[in-house]
């Protein structure tokens, strides 16, 4: 019954219960879509270094989680050293430089050993680095490149042939030879990280126990601590950017819902007046308001949820490269966010509706 | 005046004769009474008495016409006995409970259970259908939706067409009887109405006012009604007469 009459106020007032819904949907998808794309870029990411296929990362000792914020690089002669050590089966350097004209691109430069951690790339088309000028890219850089096997791509001042295009998923979008890389960047004989592969998974930890006696001062990773570490947690304040993101996406919707609600209570203070004669008492008056503003935001949760995806394939289509993650456990907490909103957005309407004299709202026009 | 001995004397003590009067058909404990009811209201920093002592008193099953000029109280007077609005002074008994001494949320449950009002501009909820109008009173009731008593009542005000009519495609009577029918959904121990043809033509009024009629002969109800319709008094058992806040007279309208 109650259910009927908040249904029926709802479509009798459609613009203003339309606005309700899309303020709520607005709300739910800058959630969904912040968190998504934060931690899909995080997740993205560590799914492509976990996609290398290595079993522990050794880097300088100031590195961060994220890959190659640190520019102090390493001798490659560490190598010799690593490979000197127990269930090692091989290891592979990588100078990594960051490309940032045109966004930013991470740029591996590697030699023959990436292949021996990774096993291989998978080719799509053209064949794997063997010149200097050479460069590998793959699937998704291609799309977004918008260049083909043959043809030449400036990249760091310096003309590349594209000589094939790889499966995503190796670590980075663009390879090049890491002497060339090291000449280019003034870097001779150096690496940012090391790749290592055991001979058996089983051997991780035997590996980094050696290695952290040989090289105390470098930060050594096993590959899934990596991973696991890869969470927006550990990128210094982005948290607390995502939960101000979500806070002002909150302020929205309780701001609108608040309007909605108010306007409408007001509007209908005969209807509480009437009510309130028929023997509604105060929690019903509030329930009514809250329930009304609760199915307001249902719809506007619905509604958000196909806005986030509509705009997720929007901009993967006009950004392949880009990674937004989606997740029932986000879509939960958005609608959960969502709802707290429009009740509490909703509850000083419902208090001033509950708290309405009778008699004067009886005769009000 | 024989009849005031057979009064239970408490209970009648500092009435006045015009009461027992209205009383003298029914020797029962009357359903609603007030002594001395005082309403102020408060406009800025003055106190306007809308009530000042107000004696008045129904027995069960009558029917009775307040009349008097405007802004002399009826509506006050409805409003205070009908728990509405809460009495400055005096006492007012429904069915034996003093509202006067009730917080806000006692008179509403008593509201709820033992009164049904019906007003000059039918205040029904407009997006809400006939049907939806008189339900929600079931409703908020708390028995549910009793589809039996549902049929009675709409029966009985002639509204079986209409039940699915929002307010906006009905009639101005069809209103009033969609609204007599939510008042009366719940059994009420009284039926109070304010100018309920206050709004209708003549044709209307006669309809409402036959309806108010046979509800009081044929089930019984109590009814006390506010009007400005001096046909009205043919309709009542009694008519009472206000002015300046008070109650001048009582006359027996037979
Ligand atoms: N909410 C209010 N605030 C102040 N004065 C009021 C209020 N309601 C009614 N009054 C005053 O109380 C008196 C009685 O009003 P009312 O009961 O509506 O009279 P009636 O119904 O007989 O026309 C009038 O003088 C009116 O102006
Ligand atoms: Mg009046």
């Amino acid at each position: 019954m109650m259910g009927e009459m908040i249904l029926r106020n709802l479509v009798h007032r459609p613009i203003r219960t339309f606005i309700g819904i899309i303020a709520i949907a607005v709300e739910v998808a800058l959630v969904v879509l912040i968190v998504g794309l934060t931690s899909g870029i995080l997740s993205e990411t560590a799914k492509r270094v976990e996609g290398v296929g290595a079993d522990i990362m050794l880097q300088p000792s100031s590195a961060g989680v994220i890959i190659g914020m640190s520019n102090s690089p390493m001798p490659v002669k560490i190598k010799n050293r690593l490979e000197q050590l127990q269930y090692i089966q091989s290891v592979a350097p990588v100078l990594l430089q960051f490309n940032s004209s045109g966004g930013v691109e991470l740029v591996y430069g590697i030699d023959k050993s990436f292949d021996e951690v990774s096993g291989g790339f998978v080719f799509l088309q053209g064949r794997n680095l063997q010149e200097p000028d050479d460069m590998l890219l793959d699937d998704l850089a291609v799309q977004s490149k918008h260049v083909q096997v043959g043809q030449k791509l400036r990249l760091f001042n310096h003309d590349w042939n594209v000589v094939g295009i790889v499966e995503h998923g190796k670590g980075s979008r663009i390879f090049v030879p890491l002497s060339t890389l090291q000449e280019l960047s003034g870097a001779t004989d150096k690496a940012s990280l090391f790749f290592i592969k055991c001979t058996r998974p089983e051997h991780t930890d035997d590996v980094i126990a050696q290695m952290k006696t040989v090289f105390p001062n470098y930060t050594i990773r096993a590959i899934r601590e990596y991973v696991s570490l890869m969470t927006s947690t550990s990128v210094p304040g982005l948290n607390a950017f995502v939960d101000a993101m979500i806070g002002l996406a909150v302020c929205i919707g309780l701001l609108v819902i608040f309007l909605t609600m108010y306007t409408t209570v007001i509007e209908r203070t005969r209807d509480i007046g009437v009510l309130k004669s028929l023997g509604a008492n105060s929690p019903f008056i509030v329930r009514a308001v809250l329930y009304e503003s609760a199915m307001l935001c249902a719809g506007g949760i619905l509604a958000g949820i196909g806005l986030s995806y509509a705009l997720r394939a929007g901009f993967l289509r006009a950004y392949p490269t880009l990674s937004i993650l989606i997740t029932p456990e986000w879509i939960l907490r958005a609608a959960a966010i969502a709802l707290f909103g429009a009740v509490l957005g909703a509850s000083y309407p419902a208090w001033v509706a509950s708290r309405k004299d009778a008699v004067e709202a009886l005769t009000f026009d | 005046m024989a009849i005031a001995a057979t009064i239970p004397s408490a209970q009648f003590q500092g009435l006045r004769p015009v009461d027992a009067q209205g009383l003298t058909k029914k020797i029962v404990e009357p359903i609603l009474k007030t002594e001395n009811l005082w309403k102020l209201y408060r406009a800025g920093k003055v106190e306007v008495p809308a009530l000042r002592g107000v004696n008045f008193s129904v027995a069960p099953g009558e029917s009775v016409a307040v009349m008097g000029p405007s802004g002399c109280g009826k509506s006050t007077l409805l409003y205070t006995i009908g728990g509405l609005a809460s009495a400055s002074r005096g006492t007012v008994l429904v069915d034996g409970n003093d509202l006067a001494t009730m917080s806000d949320a006692e008179r509403t449950k008593l509201r709820r259970s033992k009164i049904g009002f019906v007003f000059q501009r039918f205040n029904l909820l407009p997006t809400m259908t006939a049907k939806g109008n008189i339900a929600i009173a079931q409703y908020i009731h708390g028995d549910g939706f009793d589809p039996h008593r549902f049929d009675v009542v709409t029966k009985l005000l002639g509204l079986e067409g209409r039940l699915n009519h929002k307010p906006s495609e009905m009639s101005g009577g069809e209103q009033q009887r969609v609204a007599i029918a939510r008042a009366i959904i719940n059994e009420p121990k009284i039926l109070l109405a304010d100018e309920p043809t206050g709004n209708l033509d003549t044709k209307n009024s006669d309809i409402v006012l036959e309806m108010l009629r046979q509800l009081n002969k044929e089930l019984g109800q109590t009814i006390v009604m506010i009007t400005h319709n001096p046909e009205a008094v043919t309709y009542f058992d009694r008519v009472v007469h206000m002015r300046d806040g008070v109650i001048v007279d009582g006359i027996p309208a037979d």
